[in-house]
């Protein structure tokens, strides 16, 4: 996949890029809102990243210059404003999901491949990651074709470590994608290893030992 | 009105003593010209007797001076002993001496007293009624401006963006009044609007910066390799950044909610929005949340604003319950009840709602959670109330305006 980071903050632009393109994606960056408008126009890419607030202009002008272009491309808005009127119109205007500054790298990493997923970019309803199949659309998980029975955090946990597999994922980062702005209600993350010790418990059980603890205390979906 | 009152006692005296006396000289100098008048008539004729009570005369052997007295004699004519003041004296007349007596009936005191009395209480009615009147209708219309401009006050807001307008007055401490109160909320407004512009600003500006820190976290865990010991302290950050966020998050959200960006009114039913919320926090919390519908609640409201009001009171009551006892959502009477079992009575419950209010030393807590709650119960006019019985904490919404 081909990726543009139009996003005027370096680091970050840099970060992201070395993150999404662990995944041998191509990532390239601009830095401007001229950079960015040059490489739209030139290039084709899968997933563009939009920073709203480039430093010489807006992203929403690019995104409306990348529709009236009719360009097939998804695209994810970050912002460091997460008022509702610029995220309504952020997605009005054709974007494809928006993300608030700050975020975790690997949300970002699993709302671009359910950008990808819904269809037209190429993507399709199924995620498969050796004899495991997740269908997105039923929302229901396979082993070697055989049905397992998984919660919706399961399921939701499942898919956000094949999303972001072979990274180290802290209880931290899980929390916060599976339950948002709840997750400050837990005292202690005890609550995420209970989930993802059941989850480990039914894939084990089909002979899929794919989720491996880190440095003691993160997690990691690797296929050895 | 004591001085004028003092006033009006010394001057009554002062004038019944002057009457008085003015009175008596009168009556006084009455009776010696009467009393000439009946010498002279005895000159004319000695038989002269007079007209008794009021005139008599008579033939006498000694001779006496003029001498004034008073005296009560019966006035057959009003069937009353009446007072008179008394001249008698005796005069010789062609060699004979006549004891001529003249009496004059006088005004009593009382009645003096009495009339004057009574026309200073009439004199004192008439000026209070018209003094009353027309100071009543001068102060309505000197101080009209001034109660316009008392209402005014009462009714600026901080929050409003309409400057304090007040009406002028031709009263010159007015009219500097007025100009010192508009230059001083005017000074406020700008001060207030600026410190809520900053605190967004830092807020929105925050975000990058945790954006970079966030990333580059994720970039060492991932393409470094580090020891367990290192990666522990990165996920303490990781948590800590996101604890800033939260903050960052909630702050934004109080000043959204304090710009009125929040116009949705669609009718929300406070029922729905609850049960959603429990079943949510459900999830994550170790102890049983119980709900109590006893009616229904609908309010026109932004809806996300509803969420986040449930949410904040239902996790506060989760955070904050203790002996693993079940939180309980009591809907009611138009109003909310979420209740959660506590040790001990809160140090400053009347400060429970205030921001950065803590009293449990919980990492994750930001202390922004109920001043959130206050703050949309102040913009849709609900009223929330906290109170503490039989160990249990009360937190009570109540929705009906």
């Amino acid at each position: 996949m081909k990726y543009l980071i139009a996003e005027d903050e370096n680091e970050l632009q840099q970060s992201i890029a070395k993150y999404l393109g662990n995944d041998a994606n191509v990532c390239e960056t601009a830095s401007d809102y001229q950079e960015a408008s040059e490489k739209l126009e030139l290039y084709e890419y899968d997933i563009v990243i939009l920073d709203i607030n480039l430093v010489t202009g807006s992203g929403l002008d690019l995104l409306r210059k990348l529709k009236q272009q009719h360009k097939k491309c998804g695209v994810i808005i970050i912002s460091a404003n997460n008022s509702l009127e610029n995220k309504l119109e952020g997605l009005d205007l054709g974007a494809d999901d928006y993300i608030t500054k700050p975020f975790h790298l690997a949300e970002l990493n699993s709302r671009i491949k359910a950008v990808l997923r819904r269809g037209q970019f190429g993507g399709e309803d199924s995620i498969v990651f050796n004899e495991i199949r997740l269908d997105t659309l039923a929302r229901s998980a396979y082993v070697n074709e055989k049905p397992i029975t998984l919660t919706r955090k399961e399921y939701d946990l499942l898919l956000f470590f094949i999303t972001n597999q072979g990274r180290v994922l802290s209880k931290a980062i899980i929390a916060e994608h599976l339950w948002g702005d709840d997750s400050d209600l837990l005292d202690n993350f005890d609550f995420i290893y209970v989930h993802i010790n059941n989850l480990r418990k039914k894939l084990t059980s089909e002979g899929a030992k794919y989720i491996q603890t880190a440095y003691g205390s993160g997690y990691k979906f690797i296929a050895d | 009105m004591i001085t004028s009152i003092i006033i009006m006692i010394l001057s009554g005296a002062a004038l019944y003593i002057y009457t008085k006396w003015l009175l008596q000289n009168e009556i006084e100098e009455e009776l010696y010209s009467e009393k000439n008048r009946v010498e002279h008539l005895l000159e004319q004729n000695p038989e002269l007797v007079g007209i008794p009570p009021i005139i008599t005369a008579e033939k006498t052997e000694i001779a006496q001076p003029n001498i004034l007295v008073d005296t009560l004699i019966y006035d057959p004519l009003q069937d009353e002993i009446e007072l008179f003041r008394q001249l008698s004296g005796t005069k010789n007349i062609n060699g004979q001496n006549y004891m001529i007596t003249v009496r004059a009936m006088t005004i009593e005191s009382e009645n003096i007293l009495f009339a004057i009395l009574f026309t200073f209480l009439v004199v004192i009615l008439l000026a209070f009624i018209f003094l009353f009147y027309l100071n009543k209708s001068r102060n309505e219309k000197l101080w009209k401006p001034f109660f316009v401009n008392l209402d005014r006050l009462k009714s600026f807001s901080l929050r409003s963006n309409q400057p304090l307008s007040l009406e002028d007055s031709e009263i010159l401490e007015f009219h500097e009044l007025n100009r010192e109160m508009e230059d001083l909320t005017a000074k406020i407004q700008i001060d207030y609007r600026n410190l809520k512009q900053f605190t967004e600003d830092i807020s929105h500006e925050m975000q990058t910066p945790l954006a970079i820190m966030q990333a580059k976290i994720e970039t060492i865990i991932n393409d470094i390799d580090i020891n367990e010991a290192q990666f522990n302290e990165f996920s303490s950050l990781q948590t800590d950044i996101g604890r800033l966020k939260k903050l960052n998050k909630k702050l934004i959200l109080l000043a959204k909610i304090e710009n009125n960006q929040f116009t949705g009114t669609e009718t929300t039913s406070i029922n729905t929005t609850f049960k959603e919320t429990i079943q949510n926090i459900q999830e994550l919390a170790a102890i049983n949340i119980k709900l109590k519908e006893e009616n229904t609640i609908e309010v026109p409201m932004d809806g996300s604003l509803a969420r986040v009001l449930c949410n904040n009171l239902v996790s506060n009551a989760v955070k904050h319950n203790s002996n693993n006892q079940p939180v309980l959502v009591v809907i009611k009477d138009g109003s909310v009840l979420v209740i959660n079992s506590g040790t001990e009575v809160l140090e400053r419950p009347d400060q429970v709602f205030e921001r950065f209010y803590k009293e449990s030393k919980k990492r994750d807590s930001t202390g922004l959670g109920l001043s959130i709650v206050k703050k949309i119960c102040d913009y849709y006019g609900f009223t929330p109330s906290y109170r503490f019985e039989n160990n249990k904490h009360i937190f009570q919404v109540h929705f009906v305006v």
